[in-house]
């Protein structure tokens, strides 16, 4: 009897809790009041120039001199105009250096009322340069020689020498000198947890490993009316299956960058908008000529990307999501042009191309050379579905034409070690290009690690030279002809292999309006102040 | 009694030093660091990953790493996090309630479905409720605990939305519905898990209990049946499986860290992922040497437990 008694206490006692559970529903609707994000990590810190990832709740509270809207423009956001060259804005001084002249909008304040002046941006210049900060990049900023404030809305910026991506230079913000000023900023943790900012939202409320919760403020800069929306819900949901489990059951609301394979399972729901941007990455496969030297034949590079169907990639393992990339600059950016040289699958060109460098086929299928087997290891981060997929595929591919590729997968930190010290052959990845089309980093002779990010160690003394002149101008005409050039170049080199233009998936609810994506690391928010749940 | 545990913690010092010195070696043998994270930003320069690196004080010789870390830790100063610069112990108070309290009330939950299951089994050996559970045990032992968990979220949260699929609590709510509402999943999950594993011991030293003389000569002076089973044998069963349990708590303490982050469970096990992803040593070394401390202290509570329950081994 025993048994069957405790047996029925138990069921007694579940179905009680269940019922007791039965009251109410985690799920809400998407309102004006509360919007719940799904977000897959915590943020370290809110301070914008400590952490790369232009983190979604950061732009919600602070604001550069100037964004990049859904097409990628800079466009002004805290300043009153992008300066150039043609407004005057921008002056090319005979030392070789360059002075940009930044006004800012007029009545705006920081959070606590305090306005926002010039000096908040020659405060930022000088903590960034200074001893008192350790901020993750100084890019750009140890180009600035000083800042002037002839008064409180203008900022003039002298550059020691000519520097193109000076339009995004505060795209991060400004750090505010009166919250701030000769404290250590790395440990400041009032401002690193709840930063002081001129958006239309402030930080109510970070529950560690819950959520960070922003709500309104009172009178923001662009008029009582915006935003609309009251409060915003960050909740941190690591494991990709609950958020998408938990946007499915409604327990959260929008959840950014959806993964690819996860698109279908939320195309049935009414609910739910997934929207397409076109994106700033591209994924493809580096070649380390460096490790694996036959990639130093041109030949060998232009086989490889042959015995590629790109286009069955994107099709099947892609589900048609994203189109296939012929290079570094993609189509979303002003620099992209489509004259370059391209690849079509065409397996038997990359057989007649392996021929002529000397690869036959050996006994087991395996192309050799003296006596050496062409084979190498392929390198990719693990727990990407598709990427698992598209490296398989290219293992197959390649096998076709007497190729022997070994697939390696590793976790994210591990990766960057190995590539940051340029210990693997091949790898499948992608970078997330900034708004500006600089390329150098990826493709100049003397950028490899760890000056920089040419992880294929190729070198073209030609195109590095191209790349250099366009970081040293900042006449938009006279640069979009150099990158065009240089495309083209790196499109007869093949340095790497372009695999596909990175799609963003977004799932916002279908009653939200004006929504509109952004391409770059900005993120979806960047236009937040004119959401609305209709 | 006293006296056993004051050496049972002493003889744990020298233990728990050996055991920093290794799990050191062991982080710093994982690839990467806590600076990989900046490498894929193009805009990160290497002048910037020198800088940083000096910062954190990572350009220094191992050993001496190690010897700093240590004065410091054991002065109760345990650093300051990697990644967001905050103190350490900070981070790991901020989550500790959320993991008691998942832990603490899986462990009851868990303990409620093994005394019964493992003695009733035991008792009626070969009898319909002893497949049952033996069938029960090995599917809660094969179980992926987070294929479990993500089958529960399907079924009560997206399916019949019952249930809060993840969180500890809901804006605004927080009160004790709530609270119970965002327990019952996970709380299913580790309770089931442990109980499959903890009712086979349990039912094994049962078993072993009932064959022995003193339960026949029990039964023989006349003692009713239950009695004989609750009063002698399950006092005397239930110790070794006590040892399991105690150890067993003591790694859920440190983190359930699967079912953490299956259900975005605030506590000390999503914290643990988090750092390990981002290799941040100064979090990882506190929290892997709270997990041995917790290991040593529960064995110790279980030896003082099982001694309690028989006074025999205090005197071994």
């Amino acid at each position: 009897m025993t048994s069957v008694r405790i047996i029925a206490i138990a069921v007694v006692l579940m179905l009680g809790a269940l019922s007791a559970c039965t009251k109410r529903s985690a799920a809400t609707s998407p309102s004006n009041d509360l919007l719940i994000v799904g977000y897959d990590r915590e943020p370290d810190t809110l301070n914008r120039f400590s952490t790369h990832i232009l983190e979604d709740i950061q732009t919600c509270v602070v604001e550069g001199l100037t964004t990049t809207d859904e097409r990628m423009n800079v466009v002004p956001l805290l300043a009153a105009d992008v300066p150039t060259l043609q407004n005057g804005g921008v002056r090319l001084r005979p030392d070789g250096g360059m002075d940009v002249t930044w006004t800012l909008r007029p009545g705006v304040a920081w959070h606590d009322g305090h306005p926002f002046t010039s000096a908040d941006v020659k405060f930022t210049v000088d903590a960034i340069n200074g001893p008192n900060y350790n901020p993750e990049s100084t890019d750009g900023f140890d180009r600035i020689s000083s800042v002037d404030t002839p008064d409180a809305l203008t900022a003039v910026v002298h550059y020691k020498e000519v520097y193109a991506p000076y339009d995004i230079q505060f795209i991060r913000g400004t750090l505010p000198k009166h919250v701030l000023e000769g404290r250590d900023i790395d440990r400041a943790q009032d401002y690193n947890r709840s930063p002081l900012g001129t958006g239309p939202y402030r930080v109510a409320d970070w529950k560690a490993g819950e959520y960070i919760l922003l709500e309104r403020v009172p009178h923001y800069w662009r008029g009582d009316e915006s935003p609309r929306i009251r409060r915003l819900m960050f909740k941190f949901i690591a494991n990709t299956n609950t958020r998408i489990n938990q946007l499915k059951s409604g327990e959260v609301h929008v959840v950014a960058l959806v993964p690819w394979d996860k698109q279908r399972e939320l195309a049935g729901l009414t609910s739910i908008v997934v929207h397409r941007t076109p994106g700033n990455a591209y994924e493809h496969v580096t070649l380390n000529e460096r490790q694996f030297p036959p990639f130093a034949d041109v030949r060998v590079r232009r086989a490889l990307i042959h015995a590629l169907d790109r286009e069955l990639f994107t099709k099947t393992i892609l589900d048609g999501l994203a189109p296939v990339a012929h290079g570094p600059i993609q189509p979303v950016s002003w620099a992209y042009t489509d004259r370059i040289t391209r690849y079509p699958y065409d397996p038997a060109r990359a057989r007649t191309l392996l021929d002529e460098a000397g690869w036959r086929a050996g006994a087991n299928g395996i192309r050799q050379r003296e006596g050496r087997p062409l084979a190498f290891t392929l390198i990719t981060q693990a727990g990407y579905a598709i990427r698992e997929n598209i490296a398989q595929a290219i293992e197959h591919q390649l096998r076709e034409v007497g190729v022997d590729v070994r697939v390696e997968l590793h976790d994210g930190t591990a990766i960057s070690a190995l590539w940051f010290e340029g210990r693997f052959d091949a790898m499948l990845h992608w970078w997330q290009m900034p708004a500006d089309p600089e390329i150098t980093t990826f493709f100049a002779a003397d950028r490899t690690p760890p000056a920089g990010r040419n992880i294929n160690y190729f070198k073209d003394d030609a195109l590095t030279a191209l790349l250099y002149a366009s970081d040293r101008s900042v006449d938009r005409a006279e640069r979009t002809q150099l990158l065009h050039r240089a495309q083209a170049m790196v499109s007869e080199a093949v340095p790497e292999i372009p695999l596909y233009s990175v799609t963003r998936l977004d799932a916002v609810p279908a009653s939200l309006q004006h929504f509109k994506g952004n391409p770059t690391n900005t993120g979806i928010f960047w236009n937040v102040h004119e959401w609305e749940i209709k | 009694m006293l006296r056993f545990l004051a050496r049972r913690l002493l003889q744990a010092v020298p233990l728990l030093f050996v055991i920093s010195g290794l799990v050191f070696l062991l982080i710093h043998a994982a690839p990467g660091g806590p600076l990989a994270i900046y490498l894929s930003n193009p805009n990160v320069r290497p002048e910037d990953i020198e800088r940083l690196r000096r910062a954190l004080g990572l350009d220094r010789p191992l050993w001496q790493q190690y010897w700093s870390w240590l004065a410091a830790f054991a002065g109760g100063d345990w650093g300051y996090s990697f990644s967001d610069g905050r103190p350490v112990a900070a981070r790991i108070v901020e989550r500790l309630p959320a993991t008691l309290e998942l832990v603490g009330v899986s462990i009851v939950a868990a303990l409620a479905l093994t005394v019964p299951a493992g003695v009733v089994s035991a008792v009626r050996r070969g009898r319909w409720f002893d497949r049952l559970t033996t069938a029960a045990a090995m599917a809660g032992i094969s179980l992926p605990a987070f294929w479990f968990g993500l089958v529960l979220q399907i079924v009560f949260a997206v399916g019949l939305r019952w249930l809060p699929s993840s969180g500890r609590t809901t804006l605004g709510g927080g009160d004790f519905v709530d609270h119970v509402q965002h327990l019952v999943m996970p709380v299913t999950v580790l309770a089931v898990v442990q109980a499959a594993s903890w009712s086979r011991y349990l039912r094994g030293s049962m078993i072993e209990t009932l064959a022995q003389p003193f339960v026949l000569a029990a039964r023989a002076r006349g003692i009713p049946g239950r009695d004989v089973i609750v009063r002698h044998a399950l006092r005397n069963a239930i110790g070794p499986v006590l040892a399991i349990v105690m150890v067993d708590a003591a790694l859920l303490v440190s983190g359930a860290v699967v079912t953490e982050s299956v259900f975005a469970w605030p506590g000390l096990g999503s914290l643990f992922t988090e750092a390990l992803a981002r290799r941040d040593y100064s979090v990882l070394m506190a929290l892997l040497m709270l997990t041995s401390t917790a290991i040593v202290v529960f064995n110790v509570v279980a030896d003082a437990a099982h001694a309690l329950i028989d006074p025999r081994v205090v005197e071994a």
